[in-house]
C-alpha cells in the first residue's frame, strides 16, 4: 500500500493563512483591552511613559490593516488563483450540495460513512472557510467605522480622502447594527465572540480529520501537502 | 423594522458626518456679504418686543469688552472666520427680531431648566432672554383659551417668519392619547404638526425632542418618537443632549438670524459646529485615557488624580457633542470635569444604550428580540462552552466509537 502526495496549499496561501492565525490572536489580545481595559499601569510612571492603551489601539490597528491586505488577496485569489479556485466548490450545484452534504455525514457518523473524494478542497470546508472571511469582512467594516470616528476633522495624516473614503463604505453599519454608534460597538465585539467559536472549531475538525482520515490533513497548512492513498498502484 | 429598512434605503443618500472647518476665501466673503445685507433688512423691522439687548447686559453687569469675546468666541464655535465677529455681536443684539414658539411635550422641562436657573445670568442666557418668545407653554402666564389664543395669534401674526423650538417626546400609543394639551385635548401628535405647518424651521432640543430620549427608552410604554419622525417636510435641526446645551441653542437660532438658513447638519440632523466632534476628542483627561490610567472604583487614588473615567463606563469616545469645549454655564463645568463619566446624552437611544454607566462589555444589552439581557462576554462565552461541549461530546464519541480508516489499521 502506497501512498501519494496531494499539493494542497501553496506558499503564499499558507504564509496568508499564518499571518491571518497570528493577527487574530493579537487582534483578540488588544481589541478585549480596548473594550475593557483588564490589566492596569503602574501608578509610580508618568503617563508620559505608558501609552498603554494607545499602543493597544495601535497594534490593534495595525493588525487590521495586514487584515485588510489578506482579506483583498485572498478575495482576488477565490476567483482568479491559478492553482485552486474556491468560488467553483461554493456554487451552488447538484455535485457541490451532494459532497457537501456527505462531508458533514462523514463528520456526524463519526467516520464510519466516508463516501466521498478526500483528496482535494471538499465543498463543506470551502463553505465554513468562506464563511469565516465573511465575519472579517464584517470586522473590518464595523472596525474602520468605529475607527474614522477619531476622525471628524475630515482630515488625517495620510489626507482627506481617507476619512471620506471609510464614511463612504463604512457608514451602512450604524443602521443595519440598530441605528446608534453603540449597536455597531456591540457588533464588532459580538462577532469577535463568533470568530473565536470558529476558530476552536476549525481547529477540532482539521485535527480530527488527521487522526481519522489518516491523511495528514494537518501538514497542508505547514508542509502545503496531504497524503491519500493511491489506488492505481494496487 | 420599516424604520430600519427606511435607515439603510437613506444610507447611499445622506451625507456623511465630515466637517468642513475651512471652505475658502470665495465662500466666506460671499457669505459675508449676504450676512450684511440680511442683517440690514432685520434692522429695518420693528422689534417684536421691547427688550434692548444694550440694556440688559449693562443690568447683568457684563461690559462691551466681555460681550465682544462672547461674540468672539461665539463665530469660532459656529466654525466662522474671525471677521464675522461683528457682525455676530450685531446678530445678538436683533434677537429681539427672530419670533420663537417653544413647544413643551412628554419630557422634563429640563431644557427650559437650562436656560432659567443659571444663577446669574450669562450672555448666552441673556441672549435666549430677549429673542420674542412669544409662546412658551411652561413660562407663560396665559393658561387655558387665553394661552390658545395667544397661540394662533402669535402664529398668524409670524407666519412663515418663527421658529417653532419642541422641547419633549411625542408619545403615538394609543391614538397619542398619553399627552393632550390646552383646553380642546389636542394631542401632542396634533398639537405638533399644527404649529409646525407654518414655521420658518423647527428646532429639536434636547434628547426626547430628537430621539424620543428617556420617554423612548425600553419597553417605550407610550411609544414614543421624536420630532424628526413626525415632521418631515419642514428644515429640522436636532439639539440633543440631557439638556441641550444653551450654547448650542444660541448658535443656531444665531446662525439661522445672521445666515437665514439652518446650519450645516450632520446626517442626524445635528449642526456639524456642535456635534462633529467626540466629546473624547477634546477630553481633558484623555491623556489618561492613552497611558491607561482609569479609575477603577469611585473615590481611589485615580479618581483623586482625575484619572480616565473609561472604566466607569464613561462614554465619550462614542458621543459626538462639544461639552468637553463649550462647557455648560458659561464654560463652569460638564460631567468629566466634576469626575463622573460622560452618558453619551446627545446620541441615539442613549438611555438603553449609553447610559449603564459600566464599560459596554460590562454591560446588560437586550437580545434583538427584546429579551433577555445579558452581557456580550457573558453571551459569548455561553456560546464558546456550548461550542465546547460539542467538540468534548463529538471528540469522545469519534474516540470511542469512531471509524478509523483501513489503512491505519493494516495489521488486523
Amino acid at each position: 500500500m502506497s501512498y501519494k502526495q496531494v499539493k494542497r496549499m501553496t506558499p503564499a496561501m499558507r504564509i496568508i493563512h499564518w499571518v491571518n492565525a497570528i493577527c487574530m490572536v493579537g487582534a483578540v489580545i488588544t481589541g478585549l483591552y480596548i473594550g475593557h481595559p483588564y490589566y492596569q499601569t503602574f501608578m509610580a510612571d508618568g503617563a508620559v511613559d505608558k501609552y498603554v492603551m494607545a499602543w493597544n489601539r495601535y497594534g490593534h490597528f495595525i493588525i487590521a490593516i495586514i487584515f485588510d491586505v489578506t482579506s483583498v488577496l485572498i478575495a482576488y485569489l477565490y476567483f482568479f488563483s491559478r492553482f485552486e479556485k474556491p468560488y467553483k466548490k461554493l456554487i451552488p450545484n447538484a455535485k457541490n450540495i451532494t459532497e457537501f452534504k456527505a462531508v458533514l455525514i462523514n463528520l456526524l457518523t463519526l467516520n464510519r460513512k466516508k463516501e466521498f473524494d478526500s483528496s482535494h478542497a471538499d465543498s463543506f470546508n470551502t463553505v465554513y472557510f468562506t464563511v469565516f472571511h465573511l465575519l472579517l469582512v464584517w470586522m473590518l467594516f464595523t472596525g474602520l467605522q468605529l475607527y474614522v470616528h477619531g476622525l471628524g476633522s475630515g482630515i488625517s495624516s495620510i489626507g482627506s480622502w481617507w476619512p471620506w473614503m471609510l464614511h463612504l463604505v463604512t457608514d451602512w453599519t450604524i443602521p443595519v447594527t440598530g441605528g446608534s454608534l453603540m449597536d455597531v460597538r456591540i457588533a464588532h465585539h459580538m462577532s469577535m465572540w463568533f470568530i473565536v467559536c470558529w476558530v476552536v472549531f476549525h481547529i477540532y475538525y482539521q485535527v480530527w480529520r488527521t487522526i481519522f482520515w489518516k491523511e495528514a490533513d494537518i501538514a497542508i497548512v505547514i508542509g502545503g501537502s496531504k497524503f491519500v492513498k493511491d489506488d492505481t498502484e494496487k | 423594522m420599516s424604520d430600519r429598512v427606511e435607515a439603510v434605503k437613506k444610507l447611499f443618500t445622506s451625507k456623511s458626518s465630515r466637517i468642513e472647518t475651512n471652505k475658502g476665501d470665495t465662500y466666506y466673503q460671499e457669505l459675508f456679504v449676504r450676512c450684511e445685507a440680511r442683517l440690514n433688512e432685520l434692522r429695518a423691522n420693528t422689534p417684536a418686543n421691547r427688550l434692548d439687548f444694550s440694556d440688559l447686559l449693562e443690568e447683568n453687569g457684563i461690559d462691551r469688552r466681555e460681550f465682544m469675546k462672547w461674540a468672539s468666541a461665539t463665530t469660532a464655535m459656529l466654525m466662522l472666520p474671525p471677521m464675522f465677529t461683528p457682525l455676530v455681536a450685531d446678530a445678538a443684539v436683533m434677537m429681539n427680531r427672530a419670533p420663537v414658539i417653544w413647544l413643551e411635550l412628554q419630557d422634563c422641562a429640563g431644557n427650559s431648566e437650562a436656560l432659567l436657573r443659571a444663577d446669574g445670568p450669562k450672555i448666552d442666557e441673556i441672549v435666549l432672554d430677549i429673542i420674542s418668545l412669544e409662546y412658551h407653554e411652561t413660562l407663560q402666564a396665559a393658561s387655558g383659551h387665553q394661552a390658545e389664543k395667544q397661540l394662533e395669534e402669535a402664529m398668524e401674526h409670524f407666519k412663515g417668519q418663527y421658529l417653532l423650538f419642541v422641547e419633549g417626546a411625542i408619545p403615538m400609543g394609543m391614538d397619542g392619547q398619553y399627552g393632550t394639551i390646552g383646553a380642546s385635548g389636542e394631542t401632542f401628535h396634533d398639537h405638533l404638526v399644527r404649529c409646525a405647518a407654518n414655521a420658518a424651521a423647527v428646532v429639536a432640543v434636547g434628547s426626547c425632542a430628537t430621539f424620543g430620549g428617556i420617554p423612548a427608552a425600553s419597553p417605550n410604554p407610550t411609544g414614543a418618537v421624536g420630532v424628526m419622525d413626525v415632521i418631515k417636510n419642514k428644515p429640522l435641526i436636532n439639539i440633543p443632549a440631557c439638556p441641550a446645551n444653551p450654547a448650542n441653542m444660541v448658535g443656531v437660532i444665531l446662525h439661522y438670524l445672521l445666515t437665514g438658513q439652518v446650519p450645516e447638519l450632520d446626517s442626524l440632523l445635528r449642526p456639524k459646529f456642535a456635534f462633529g466632534y467626540r466629546i473624547h476628542d477634546n477630553c481633558e483627561r484623555r491623556a489618561h485615557f492613552d497611558a491607561g490610567e482609569y479609575v477603577e472604583e469611585w473615590g481611589d487614588t485615580g479618581a483623586q488624580n482625575n484619572f480616565c473615567l473609561y472604566k466607569m463606563g464613561c462614554k465619550g469616545p462614542m458621543t459626538f457633542n462639544n461639552c468637553s469645549i463649550v462647557r455648560y454655564n458659561e464654560a463652569v463645568n460638564w460631567p468629566i470635569g466634576v469626575g463622573r463619566g460622560c452618558i453619551g446624552c446627545s446620541e441615539p437611544d442613549f438611555w438603553d444604550k449609553y447610559a449603564y454607566e459600566r464599560p459596554m462589555a460590562n454591560a446588560k444589552i437586550k437580545a434583538p428580540t427584546g429579551g433577555v439581557e445579558k452581557t456580550v462576554d457573558e453571551f459569548g462565552l455561553g456560546m464558546l462552552t456550548a461550542a465546547g461541549i460539542g467538540i468534548a461530546i463529538h471528540a469522545a464519541a469519534s474516540a470511542v466509537a469512531g471509524k478509523r480508516e483501513k489503512s491505519g489499521e493494516s495489521h488486523e
